[in-house]
């Protein structure tokens, strides 16, 4: 940034006059102000009396609702890895920290714990009721890896036997039609939100296979899976990141 | 034409086997199931919800009862009491820990297990090792790692000074004349969390498994109870040189030890620890705990960091001392006595009264070798040697071996003294001062807090906190709450009973010459007990006062109804649902304080119900 200098046309033009010595009375008045004003400043402190504060006056009141709210509960965080053990083959915590970790996907349990809203007693910390970002992220991204791990388990080459799938219990088909997707996904909104997907919002199937769709359409020839089980990954991801299983 | 399709229109019209369910019933079932299992349902448990004929009533009776539900439950109390310590309280007895220096054997390296502060008649050795500098060619300061050349110890002196002892933490049979049940990998299935740090498991080469421990003599002694030894010595001068060859001043004799000379004394106290050569760590060493190293708290255990999910499925485990294992079990009792009032539905009111409990091994093995370690200090040179326990040993179990982490035993009573969580070493160290103790109580039982009145505070001299401006509008509550605790040492379970201990001790009332634990135990302002100033008739009734004050009080059904509703609903309650409390408090009354029907009464409200009914997204 360039700063602007100052110019010798734009200096003021003061008249240059010489200014006559200070009388002697002059300067006895300056000694003696100076002096009333050290005394006056080396002088007792004015003592202020502590008064209470008197409260503001209200500019206008309003009232307050205490009436209950009925807002959705938060899903205690032990529920929550229990579900994810659950959802997930049953595993023990550090079963699924290692089957997670592979590829950089997660790495250990203890980094998150206090993120997820567990309350530490040894340290007084409280147990979080609220949601937050943190707390969604790691547990978004959690969800994400062990859906990759599930596909990879479930529906990857060699395919495991239905009655062994642990998250997607269902034939997949290629490329579904909107009915057959409707049909698999209603498997994975059962297990993660608790209720079939034709209570759900009505454009909540056709939004998550487009969303199948869409992702399987950018993994053609990209990833290790195929772009199918590439698009179940992101279904059950974004499933399990819904505000829905989370809450209760 | 007419059949067939008639035929069609009734197939069509058949019910479905799946009763048509509303989202509300769904999200009703998934909170329960949350809520008493402790987990979202299952795809079997949804298709037996979506059966006709689900009954809701007779679901939550099923699961009323259950682990999922006693867990829940407990949640909102560990909640409130947060019954854990952690490292902040450090529990390194120097009686129960045995520390281990490596020497060189005639065989090659060994480790050398022995007690700081051990007594010994060997002046060299007396509170150090048993091995002195002329035997190893090393000096072994405390803390800190050995100093000079190792030479070899003779086999001779290796044998006149130590044994070899098969210790509780190798071998299951420990006690057997020849132990056998040595630590396996079977161990893990029998004894589940119980993982020594590896350090202990082999020898110096660090590949030799380890079978026996070599162990200073006078810590493998077996007796309870020692005869007080007097060396004649008054201790060394505060920055004088230790003799040549110690690295620590010798322990000079204590005032209990020149007026009790020859006199017995409990080796289940600290007394004993400090005051006999006789008393050492038992029978396979039962009454001390190993540490693989010399520094102050050695690690001896892998345990878990973390275990929201139970201690069967724990997060990453690190080796921790002695003194964390002590803690996480601690921490477990009150669990298992919280789950136990749960799952058998007792009434709740036992949590602050009863003076039964369970225990497991470890437990058992702190009640019975460890709890009287800290005990008694300076309250020895008032005649306290033999600590009277807030719980009896003889009351704990036997059968339990120390290593025996998944047994776990009821204990119908621990003793006089005891009264609920209130009298738990995890209660009383959580909340090391009596102040604390009362506070936590007061606001987890009574759901009541101490606010303090907007008065300006002036400098005063006053004392008596219950008289003091600005602080007696608390304190006036606080104290005498606090005064129930009088008898139990602060940050310790150490009872002072009123025979050794009465409100006004003679010896600390007189102007000089005060043994010194009359300042620790006795407050010099008041000439009381610490703590009994504000309520004699309080101090003498000990925590089971406390307990019947609180469980007697109107507020306990109301705070009980309160706690439990705001952790099942997700929110505070608020003025609106006084009424709906005020119910549910007669109704837990009513059933006897018992849990069950209280959760079952707001299970069933629509205040739970509709808790989650939020527009569809």
């Amino acid at each position: 940034m360039r700063r602007a200098q100052p110019s010798a046309s734009r200096a003021p033009q003061v008249a240059l006059v010489s200014r006559p010595p200070p009388s002697r009375a002059a300067n006895l008045r300056a000694v003696l102000a100076g002096a009333a004003w050290l005394c006056a400043a080396c002088g007792p402190a004015r003592v202020i009396a502590p008064s209470p504060p008197s409260p503001l006056p209200p500019h206008h009141e309003q009232a307050i609702d205490t009436t209950p709210k009925q807002r959705p509960r938060m899903m205690p965080p032990e529920v929550y890895l229990r579900a994810y053990m659950m959802w997930f083959g049953g595993l023990a915590p550090l079963d699924v920290q290692a089957r997670a970790r592979g590829k950089q996907l997660f790495d250990a349990w203890d980094d998150y714990l206090a993120a997820l809203g567990l309350p530490d007693y040894r340290l007084d910390l409280p147990r979080q009721t609220q949601t937050n970002s943190l707390m969604l992220a790691v547990f978004g991204r959690l969800g994400e890896a062990l859906c990759v791990r599930a596909v990879e388990h479930d529906l990857h080459s060699p395919k495991t036997p239905l009655d062994q799938r642990v998250v997607f219990a269902f034939d997949p088909v290629a490329a579904p039609t909107a009915a057959q997707f409707a049909e698999r996904f209603d498997v994975l909104h059962r297990g993660f939100l608790g209720y079939p997907a034709r209570l759900a919002p009505a454009d909540r199937t056709a939004r998550y296979h487009a969303l199948f769709d869409d992702v399987a359409h950018r993994h053609k020839g990209k990833n290790p899976l195929t772009p199918d089980e590439t698009g179940w990954a992101a279904v059950c991801t974004a499933l399990i990141q819904h505000p829905e299983t989370g809450l209760y | 034409m007419r059949w067939p399709l008639l035929f069609l229109v009734m197939l069509a019209a058949a019910p479905d086997t799946r009763a048509e369910r509303a989202l509300p019933d769904y999200r009703y079932f998934r909170a329960l199931s949350i809520d008493l299992l402790g987990r979202p349902p299952t795809r079997d448990e949804l298709a037996a919800f979506e059966q006709p004929g689900f009954d809701f009533d007779a679901w939550i009776s099923t699961h009323l009862g259950g682990t999922g539900y006693a867990e829940r439950l407990r949640r909102v109390y560990m909640d409130l009491l947060r019954l854990e310590v952690g490292p902040s309280f450090q529990f390194v007895p120097n009686p129960l820990v045995l520390r281990r220096q490596e020497v060189r054997g005639p065989d090659g390296p060994i480790y050398v297990y022995y007690r700081r502060g051990q007594r010994r008649v060997n002046p060299s050795t007396d509170g150090e090792l048993c091995l002195t500098e002329d035997d190893t060619g090393q000096e072994f300061p405390n803390n800190a790692a050995p100093i000079g050349i190792a030479h070899e110890v003779s086999q001779a002196v290796l044998d006149a000074r130590t044994v070899v002892v098969k210790p509780w933490w190798l071998y299951a049979d420990y006690r057997g004349a020849t132990p056998a049940d040595r630590n396996a990998p079977d161990w893990a299935r029998r004894f589940p969390g119980f993982q020594l740090a590896p350090g202990l498991l082999v020898e110096p080469d660090g590949k030799t498994p380890t079978t026996e421990v070599r162990v200073c003599r006078e810590e493998a002694q077996a007796v309870e109870t020692g005869a007080v030894y007097a060396s004649g010595r008054t201790g060394g001068k505060k920055g004088e040189p230790p003799p040549a060859g110690r690295t620590t001043q010798p322990p000079g004799d204590s005032g209990f030890a020149r007026a009790n000379k020859g006199r017995a004394v409990s080796c289940l106290s600290g007394t004993g620890f400090q005051n006999s050569v006789e008393c050492g760590c038992g029978i396979g060493l039962e009454r001390c705990m190993p540490g693989a190293g010399f520094v102050n708290e050695p690690p001896a255990f892998l345990l878990p960091t973390h275990t929201p999910l139970g201690g069967d499925a724990p997060f990453e485990s690190t080796p921790q001392p002695a003194g964390a294992w002590e803690r996480l079990w601690w921490g477990e009792e009150a669990k298992h006595f919280l789950d136990k009032i749960l799952l058998e539905d007792r009434d709740f009111r036992e949590l602050l009264t009863s003076r039964s409990t369970v225990v497991n091994g470890p437990l058992a093995q702190f009640y019975r070798f460890f709890a009287g370690a800290t005990c008694c200090g300076g309250a020895a040179d008032l005649g306290y040697s033999d600590p009277t326990p807030l719980v009896e040993p003889g009351a704990i179990p036997e059968a339990l071996v120390p290593e025996d982490t998944a047994t776990w035993l009821p204990v119908a009573d621990r003793g006089p003294y005891a009264s609920g969580i209130l009298t738990m070493p995890i209660f009383l160290t959580k909340y090391g001062s009596r102040r604390a103790r009362a506070h936590v109580a007061y606001s987890a039982f009574l759901c009541r807090d101490f606010v303090a009145d907007a008065v300006r505070l002036a400098p005063s001299t006053e004392p008596d906190l219950t008289k003091r401006p600005g602080c007696s509008s608390c304190h006036q509550t606080l104290e005498p709450m606090a005064a129930y605790f009088t008898r139990v040492m602060e940050s310790d379970w150490t009872f002072l009973p009123a025979d050794r201990f009465p409100m006004s001790h003679p010896l600390c009332s007189r102007p000089k010459g005060q043994p010194g634990a009359c300042k620790t135990i006795y407050d010099p302002a008041f000439t009381t007990l610490r703590g009994g100033y504000a309520s004699q008739p309080h101090a003498e009734a000990g925590p089971a006062g406390l307990a019947a004050e609180l469980t007697g009080s109107p507020e306990f059904a109301s705070c009980v109804a309160e706690n439990v509703a705001q952790s099942l609903l997700g929110r505070a309650l608020v003025p609106e649902d006084a009424a709906w409390k005020a119910e549910l408090a007669k109704r837990f009354v009513a059933g006897g304080y018992r849990m069950r029907a209280l959760v079952r009464a707001i299970l069933a409200s629509p205040r739970y119900r509709d808790a989650n009914d939020r527009r569809q997204r």
